[in-house]
């Protein structure tokens, strides 16, 4: 497409793709950063919650009459004092989709524990959570619902409007999936339980709320979309959105599960409105293990048929989404098994495929995107095939994967995901060559003969980036995409650009400064990144699913193209030379190889806002543009590769040669890109092997520490190789692809089979996850 | 009760509730807010700082256990002109950080040991942190920069 030449930008060359040390980094590594829980205003109170300790009951009674009564106790607050807040509901307009909207606070059901049900707001924390232990709920139980697989075989109902407990549910059918399963040489089947995850940021989530006397809210959120949050919290408030300010102070992580509003954050700002002052509630950890949000629980199982020569002839898949209590969220539970079933061919020829998708409701904690949504389980499972497949045909896995990977040129899916071209086999050829495949059967064997087991795993990824409003289509939930920002140069000649991305770590300041530079030839210092406040600008969807590189990169780039052009056209005017003889440089426009004809971007400025005469030429004046900026999909691709050891006797596994290459089409800040692809990989790893959150069978947590719930310590991996292969999107602006889950969505195969390869002596599969000391112990005992 | 305890060089004398945490103390009652609070019971060492030269979690210790005692945070760690510690350039030079949360933590917890003059290779760093999460980094950045800010650290040492 001829759009991303038109935009290589004539400026400061080289910044594009720099490895520029971040800006961020100065005030996080003195103690100067400013979370939401360090944000100070006078007169602060705190918000703790009482919680349900019921998976599923009717509430018969509250009594907070001692809580109201308590020491430093400002307001309690039941489903009565928020009852004219209106329920959260998501936005998506889905037929076969029956919304379950949330209260704020529930005021005759609990349909899981850790749901709030009073809030209580005092002078300190510690004297909140004093009053909150004097609540009083009387609960009558009702049975609970846990088992998202058995969820609508007579069990109660979570809502009486939603039959089954079954609130989506979607399919697809090809013509010849049926036959391409008959024909078949070899099919392999796989049902897995997909574990219950978390995000877990090292920052819980957290709310600052302050209304001011004339009724205009002001919100500090930890949070990776605030025009987002804006809006519902206008829907829920009824009030206009102007009246509603959101600003994120610096984010301790997100990875997707707070892109949303919840009851939390309402009953804050329904406190700080009766108060009159301002109240924070920082969730504790143990809150968010237990009701933060969830993600990825799922019940699937899926085909794969292959003829005699191992090529795939067709998919077959059923999901089952454990959505938790309610499907509230923007994308709530439906997110991950559409994904999951969307995104299931992956990196290969797909020619047939049916599936069918459930979400249903459970006694269990609302789920969230998280990191990879869906995507790793279904990259996970067919991985997991391909290796089975492999052993049932006699062809070596890898060169299975080779003759079923995608050709390099743009092509569309079974699913119809408009993949834009990528590296798919020489990323596989590269992780390969690195984590030395070919001897790997060498080191095995000598490994085997000392009593060591040792194995591989090669995971070969695709990973839907671009998430704009077609990629939202054809993932299966259509939800327009928005993106719109500015950029100026001010009168002292300094660039700003306003960004409605929402940086959570991914070093947005750093990187988009590193385009608006290079387009405008200046420093990267002489670049303000606004972002991260509703004010900041127009409207934007925030940062989630590897977008920004390409909505916020993208954007940048195309508006600091068309400023580009702004000011050329200005000094065209005062240098009285035509525009295509001007060149931007070192802070100044001038006419090129002339030193002495130029002028200083700051002159530039000066002359389009006072200058009468340059006003008119321009027919407006200043230099501000604003741009709204929507993309077609992308797709980055890559391929990790990992070694293991097993302890057979213990079922302890360790993390050996660790290899990704990343195919993101052009970067915008290599150590950037690195850093999340070495941060997704380690998730991926703990995805395999360490985290579940599990109920017991009466519904109550049982994960509800960082003793229990098990997130990667530096002890738990090794050191990951990361290698780069660059082949720019076609279709997007600048040809940024985007990336940040890649490496989180293949690393669990990887590992996974890596185990199994180990293992395959004693005829160990992977059926159960995470693949704990105490599965693969089990799953050998199971083999013998 | 009341308790005497010196912050960062500076003495302090606070009325405190028994049961208040010294993590509390250091951010609500000081403003010394660069030290985190991520779990609140002993995991993740978000919160470290030292005590009396030792790296302990502030969220497992009460402030009254702090009484006559020295206790230093991250924003100690600088110089007084604003000059990193050699261990703060390196997290930003290595790539040791994203979202920031858990680096006052682990600058916390590495810093005896990067001060201690020996250089430490790439197997002890890693043993250094393994008591810290981290959500964002995936661990090596962190390790690298331990191991280049050991090493300068030992060099000046040297030419000392």
């Amino acid at each position: 497409m001829a759009a991303q030449e038109e935009l290589r930008p004539a400026g400061e060359p080289g910044l594009i793709g720099a490895r520029v040390r971040r800006r961020e980094d100065g005030r996080m590594v003195v103690g100067a950063a400013r979370y939401v829980a360090d944000v100070e205003l006078p007169r602060s109170c705190e918000a703790a919650f009482v919680r349900s300790s019921s998976p599923h009951a009717r509430i018969v009674a509250v009594d907070v009459e001692a809580a109201r009564a308590a020491p430093g106790v400002l307001a309690v607050l039941t489903a009565a004092e928020m009852a004219q807040i209106r329920p959260l509901a998501d936005l998506i307009e889905l037929e076969q989709s029956i919304k379950t909207p949330r209260p704020a606070l529930p005021a005759d059901r609990v349909r899981y524990v850790g749901e709030p049900v009073v809030a209580v707001i005092a002078e300190s924390r510690y004297a909140a959570e004093d009053a909150a232990e004097l609540v009083v709920v009387d609960y009558e139980e009702l049975e609970p619902v846990l088992d998202a697989g058995r969820a609508s075989d007579g069990a109660p109902l979570l809502f009486e409007h939603v039959p089954d407990n079954v609130y989506f549910r979607s399919q697809q059918r090809t013509d010849g999936t049926d036959a391409a399963f008959a024909s078949a040489a070899v099919v392999v089947t796989r049902a897995l339980h997909v574990n219950r995850q978390l995000a877990s940021a090292m920052e819980t989530r957290g709310v600052v709320a302050r209304v001011e006397p004339d009724g205009r809210l002001t919100c500090w959120l930890s949070s990776q979309a605030p025009f987002q949050q804006r809006y519902l919290l206008a829907l829920a408030l009824g009030m206009p959105e102007t009246q509603i300010q959101v600003i994120v102070p610096d984010v301790g992580g997100a990875f997707g599960p707070k892109d949303f509003i919840f009851p939390e954050d309402l009953c804050v700002i329904r406190a700080a409105m009766l108060l009159g002052r301002p109240v924070r509630w920082i969730e504790d950890r143990q809150e968010n293990l237990m009701a933060g949000s969830h993600a990825k629980e799922q019940q699937l199982e899926v085909g794969l048929a292959f003829d005699g020569d191992g090529r795939l002839l067709g998919m077959r898949g059923r999901f089952v989404g454990d959505t938790g209590a309610f499907a509230y969220s923007a994308p709530a539970g439906l997110v991950d098994v559409m994904f999951t079933a969307q995104s299931l061919p992956g990196p290969y020829v797909v020619p047939e495929y049916d599936y069918d998708v459930v979400g249903v409701l459970t006694n269990k904690t609302p789920v969230a995107p998280y990191r990879g949504v869906g995507i790793t389980a279904a990259q996970t499972v067919r991985e997991l095939l391909f290796d089975e497949a492999a052993r049932r045909l006699g062809i070596e896995r890898v060169e299975l994967r080779r003759r079923n990977l995608l050709a390099d040129a743009p092509s569309t899916s079974v699913t119809g995901q408009e993949y834009d071209g990528g590296s798919y086999l020489a990323a596989m050829e590269m992780a390969l060559e690195r984590i030395d495949y070919a001897g790997f059967p060498a080191r095995q064997a000598a490994a085997r003969a000392a009593g060591r087991h040792l194995g591989v795993g090669v995971s070969p990824f695709v990973e839907g980036t671009s998430l704009g409003t077609l990629a939202r289509l054809q993932s299966g939930f259509p939800m327009p995409s928005h993106d719109n920002l500015w950029a100026t140069v001010d009168l002292t000649g300094a660039v700003t650009v306003g960004v409605p991305t929402c940086s959570h770590g991914q070093g947005h300041a750093t990187a988009f400064a590193q385009v608006a530079a290079e387009v405008l030839g200046v420093g990267v210092d002489d670049v303000r990144v606004v972002e991260r406040d509703t004010e900041s600008a127009p409207w934007g969807m925030g940062t989630y699913a590897s977008r920004s590189a390409v909505f916020g990169g993208g954007g940048v780039l195309k508006a600091a193209t068309k400023l580009r052009e702004r000011i050329v056209q200005v000094a065209s005017l005062l240098l009285d030379a035509p525009p295509e003889a001007l060149v931007l440089e070192g802070g100044f426009v001038g006419i090129g190889g002339v030193p002495e004809a130029r002028i200083p971007l700051a002159g530039v400025a000066g002359a389009a806002h006072f200058d009468p005469g340059v006003r008119e030429a321009l027919g407006e004046s200043g230099l501000r543009v604003s741009v709204f900026h929507d993309s077609p999909p992308a797709y980055s691709n890559g391929c990790i590769a990992v070694e293991v050891e097993v302890d057979p006797e213990l079922g302890l596994i360790t993390i050996g040669r660790t290899i990704a290459i990343e195919d993101c089409g052009t970067m915008l800040n290599p150590t950037i890109v690195e850093g999340q692809v070495r941060g997704g990989l380690v998730q991926g790893i703990g995805a395999a092997l360490l985290e579940e959150a599990v109920y017991d069978d009466g519904g109550q947590p049982l994960t509800t520490t960082y003793m229990d719930y098990l997130l990667p310590r530096s002890s738990d991996v090794a050191p990951i190789e990361v290698g780069h292969i660059v082949t720019p999107s076609p279709r997007t602006l600048g040809g940024m692809k985007g990336m940040a889950e890649g490496s989180s969505i293949a690393a669990p195969a990887a590992v996974l089979n890596a185990v199994a390869d180990a293992l395959s002596p004693f005829g160990f599969s992977v059926q159960r996850l995470p693949l704990s000391p105490q599965a693969v112990w089990d799953g050998l005992r199971a083999a013998a | 009760m009341r308790i005497t305890l010196t912050v960062n060089g500076r003495r302090h004398e606070l009325e405190v509730e028994d049961r208040r945490l010294l993590c509390d103390l250091l951010r609500e009652d000081l403003g010394l807010t660069g030290t985190k609070i991520g779990c609140a019971h002993g995991v993740c060492g978000s919160c470290t700082v030292h005590v009396d030269g030792r790296a302990v979690r502030s969220c497992t210790m009460l402030a009254v256990q702090a009484d006559g005692r020295a206790v230093r945070t991250v924003e100690d760690v600088a110089a007084a002109d604003g000059t990193l510690h050699p261990l703060q350039a390196a997290f930003s030079q290595e790539h040791a950080l994203q979202c920031g949360f858990c680096t006052p933590g682990f600058l916390m917890t590495a810093l005896p040991a990067v001060e201690a003059g020996a250089p430490l290779d790439a197997q002890q760093a890693r043993a250094l942190v393994a008591g810290n999460i981290c959500r964002c980094t995936g661990y090596d950045g962190i390790v690298n920069a331990v191991v280049h800010a050991s090493a300068s650290c030992a060099a000046a040492r040297e030419t000392r």
